[in-house]
């Protein structure tokens, strides 16, 4: 009923879309300001902008709007993962606002019904270049996030099959390859965002890094990191053995676990790597990948798999190609299925309608153009509602 | 003395008909008597500008009218009614030639049009020359100012008896000057055969106009006339095709363009929302460089309709910036028919339904491109 009702208040804005505002500016104010049911501050809040900063209340009536994170909260949950020019853009804007959009709706709404006695869904999340992938991805990081999961965030795994200056065997297994820049990266950044987990996880076994060291059984997974850290020679080893124990750990029901990877067709694909003899390296020798791949399969449970196709950073992959099997091709495919998959697609017409709002206000469109209807238009029809493209031709105005 | 004198002319008379016949031995005899160096001088000048005689002339001309009745004959037409037009095609089809250059294939022309305008010798037998004006350098010139002004003096004399019989104002005779213009110093110098300097031209259009001002010039329009010359009339050959309507009831227009080796053709939607599909694809997908984006923009921002029509487009050939600019012709095109005659002729005024003349040069034997030559090496 409460739906329906919301339904009925939501009728008006939606009629003539992209109009209502230079419309009747001043009635829809005070109808958001109605909606919302929260008094706003001293000055109105814009009807691009939201109060609502914890995605658990993010709704329906939300969509297009911008909530933000303070910028505190995002170096603890975001140290890596954020898109560049995102990360720019809160450089600039000295905040962090971040669209609530129609497929993070949906995600966050199958994420809150999880049932963590089942096996771990998949999501897999695509669509054309640009269209805010990376960015749902990251919006329901922050919901987990914010709900006290364990957020395992691997923000590219593009990074790992590509452009590695060192590449070692790994001393586990002969035939496999280390990366140990990556590996420690990665480390430090899992480090920053889930510390105070890394402290209440033990190890359930003894792992034995060289003669000399060693973890024993039941100290702190935080020890581990720390041995990844400061031994970069075993940052790959020191990955697998957290990757391995959060899985043995998490159907124990002590935590909730989210594993979110961007750029998933990169553990199937090709690399660009090669062996000392050139041949080619195929991305289940590297140990990062076959970690990573033992992670994404759904046999365990208390958490949920939320990963996202990329093309731009795809190796061997036309730029036209943006569907699951076309990305994943039949061995990632085969290893997904089943999974749900949540399409993204470019702005809808309340969306750029926000998104400029959005821009004008933080005086980011200069251009005396870009004020008027006909700029608004050109714009329109320049970026085809792409954020990505939108983003790009307003940062020259 | 006037003996003399007569042996004198017959002489240079002699040798000028001795340069053309060198076998009269009388003329030589002639020559040797007396004093001829200045004659001989004046003579070559007086060659310089006459290198067709008018006896050659005549020649070329009767040449031609046998040639053309030759060309009839061997084309199996009459030759009474053989027009220029036929002598064209017929030479075009005895000689056909490859060349780019339509000058430079075979023609047959009358000879007045081959052979270019010339001055007669100005002056008799008698070194008189024949105008009166010749000493002022720019004869013709100032034989024309000359001839205008008389007439501009006889128009106002014919006022002057108006005015006096009353009969002024029913009387006024006005040139029509609409569309025509004045002959452009070229074309005044073709005419007068002279060389003209910006100066004269101007004084010359400046009397002209001076004529024209006066009440009662249509006496003297004939004359006038001779010096204006018609404006093509623009042919209004854009034909703007009715709207289409297809099964849904939507009224759509198709269009076609080019721009160096693409072909395009679109068909424009009305009620649309500015989506816009080529060959299949969207076109953000189609063309992700910018520029290009802005070509297809460019008619609809034109009208202020950007977001109001959809467009189906296939385009072939060519690189992305020519395909987007065929692309542009073509929806410039189609949008004619939803239009006013007057947004019609705004598109056609800020050129985009203008196609694009330029296609690729072509490169040339002893450069390394179109226009780039080898590097030149001093040794």
């Amino acid at each position: 009923m409460l739906r329906s009702v919301k339904g009925v208040i939501c009728q008006g804005p939606k009629l003539d879309s992209g109009y209502f505002l230079h419309a009747s500016a001043r009635a829809w104010l005070s109808a958001a300001v109605n909606q919302d049911a929260q008094i706003p501050a001293e000055k109105p809040r814009a009807v691009f902008r939201t109060n609502e900063s914890n995605p658990a209340n993010h709704a329906e009536q939300h969509e297009g709007q911008h909530y933000s994170i303070p910028l505190q909260e995002v170096k603890v949950v975001f140290p890596h993962g954020l898109p560049y020019r995102f990360q720019m853009q809160m450089k600039t804007f000295n905040e962090s606002c971040l669209m609530v959009r129609k497929p993070a709706l949906e995600l966050l709404g199958y994420l809150k019904s999880t049932n963590l006695a089942h096996p771990a869904i998949r999501y897999v999340i695509y669509g054309e270049k640009g269209t805010g992938k990376t960015m749902t991805l990251c919006h329901a990081i922050h919901y987990c996030a914010k709900q006290d999961w364990l957020v395992l965030h691997i923000p590219d795994a593009h990074v790992w099959v590509k452009n590695c200056r060192e590449l070692m065997q790994s001393s586990y297994n002969k035939e496999r390859f280390d990366q140990p820049l990556e590996a420690s990266t990665w480390l430090k950044n899992f480090k920053t965002s889930n510390d105070h987990f890394l402290k209440e996880i033990k190890t359930q076994q003894t792992y034995m890094w060289s003669k000399r060291e060693s973890t024993e059984k039941g100290r702190p997974l935080g020890e581990v990191v720390e041995q990844g850290l400061t031994r970069v020679k075993n940052a790959s080893d020191a990955v697998g053995v957290v990757l391995k124990e959060l899985k043995q750990q998490c159907p124990l029901g002590a935590f909730r676990l989210l594993v979110a990877v961007d750029g998933i067709n990169a553990l199937w694909g090709q690399t660009t790597l090669r062996k000392k003899d050139k041949s080619a390296v195929s991305p289940e020798e590297l140990t990062l990948v076959h970690n990573l791949r033992k992670m994404v399969v759904n046999d365990w449970n208390g958490g949920a798999i939320v990963t996202t196709l990329s093309q731009t950073g795809s190796l061997f992959k036309p730029r036209s190609a943006y569907l699951p099997h076309e990305l994943l091709g039949k061995e990632g495919f085969d290893t997904l299925d089943p999974f749900i998959p949540i399409r993204v697609s470019n702005y809808s017409q309340r969306e750029f309608e926000s998104c400029y709002q959005y821009y004008l206000d933080r005086k980011w469109l200069q251009h005396d153009r870009a004020r008027t209807e006909e700029g608004r238009k050109e714009l329109l029809f320049l970026s085809n509602s792409n954020p990505w493209q939108l983003e790009r031709i307003s940062a020259y105005l | 003395m006037a003996a003399a004198v007569r042996r004198v002319l017959r002489a240079s008379r002699g040798w000028s008909a001795a340069l053309r016949a060198p076998e009269a031995p009388r003329a030589q005899t002639l020559r040797l008597i007396c004093t001829t160096t200045a004659v001989q001088k004046r003579n070559i000048a007086a060659s310089g500008p006459e290198k067709y005689t008018e006896a050659f002339i005549k020649n070329q001309i009767e040449e031609f009218n046998l040639g053309k009745r030759h060309l009839a004959n061997m084309m199996g037409e009459d030759p009474e009614t053989f027009t220029q037009e036929d002598v064209d095609k017929a030479i075009a089809y005895l000689f056909p030639s490859g060349l780019f250059e339509k000058r430079a294939r075979p023609i047959m022309k009358h000879p007045t049009e081959i052979f270019p305008k010339q001055r007669a010798i100005q002056w008799g037998e008698d070194h008189r020359p024949f105008h009166f004006l010749f000493y002022t350098g720019k004869q013709s010139f100032y034989s024309l100012m000359h001839d205008i002004y008389g007439k501009l003096l006889d128009i106002q004399k014919y006022q002057d008896h108006l005015r006096g019989q009353g009969l002024l104002a029913e009387n006024r005779k006005q040139i029509n000057l609409i569309g025509s213009r004045w002959l452009i110093k070229e074309e005044l110098e073709e005419m007068l055969v002279e060389k003209l300097s910006d100066h004269d031209y101007s004084m010359c259009i400046q009397l002209l106009e001076r004529l024209v001002t006066l009440p009662c010039c249509g006496i003297e329009e004939e004359y006038v006339l001779k010096f204006r010359k018609e404006l093509a009339i623009q042919l209004k050959k854009v034909v703007i095709e009715p709207l289409q309507y297809d099964d849904q009831g939507v009224a759509f227009s198709t269009g076609e363009g080019k721009r160096k080796t693409s072909r395009a053709s679109a068909v424009v939607y009305d009620n649309g929302s500015g989506k816009i599909t080529v060959n299949g694809v969207d076109y953000l997908c189609y063309f992700p460089v910018m520029q290009d984006r802005e070509q297809l923009m460019f008619p609809f921002q034109f009208l202020d309709r950007l977001g109001k029509h959809d467009m189906v487009c296939t385009v072939s050939g060519g690189g992305r910036s020519s395909q987007a600019g065929a692309i542009r012709l073509a929806s410039a095109r189609a949008l004619c028919s939803f239009i006013t005659e007057n947004e019609v002729e705004f598109m056609r005024q800020a050129g985009l339904l203008t196609a694009d003349p330029r296609i690729r040069e072509r490169k040339k034997p002893g450069q390394e491109g179109a226009r780039r030559k080898f590097t030149w090496k001093k040794r």
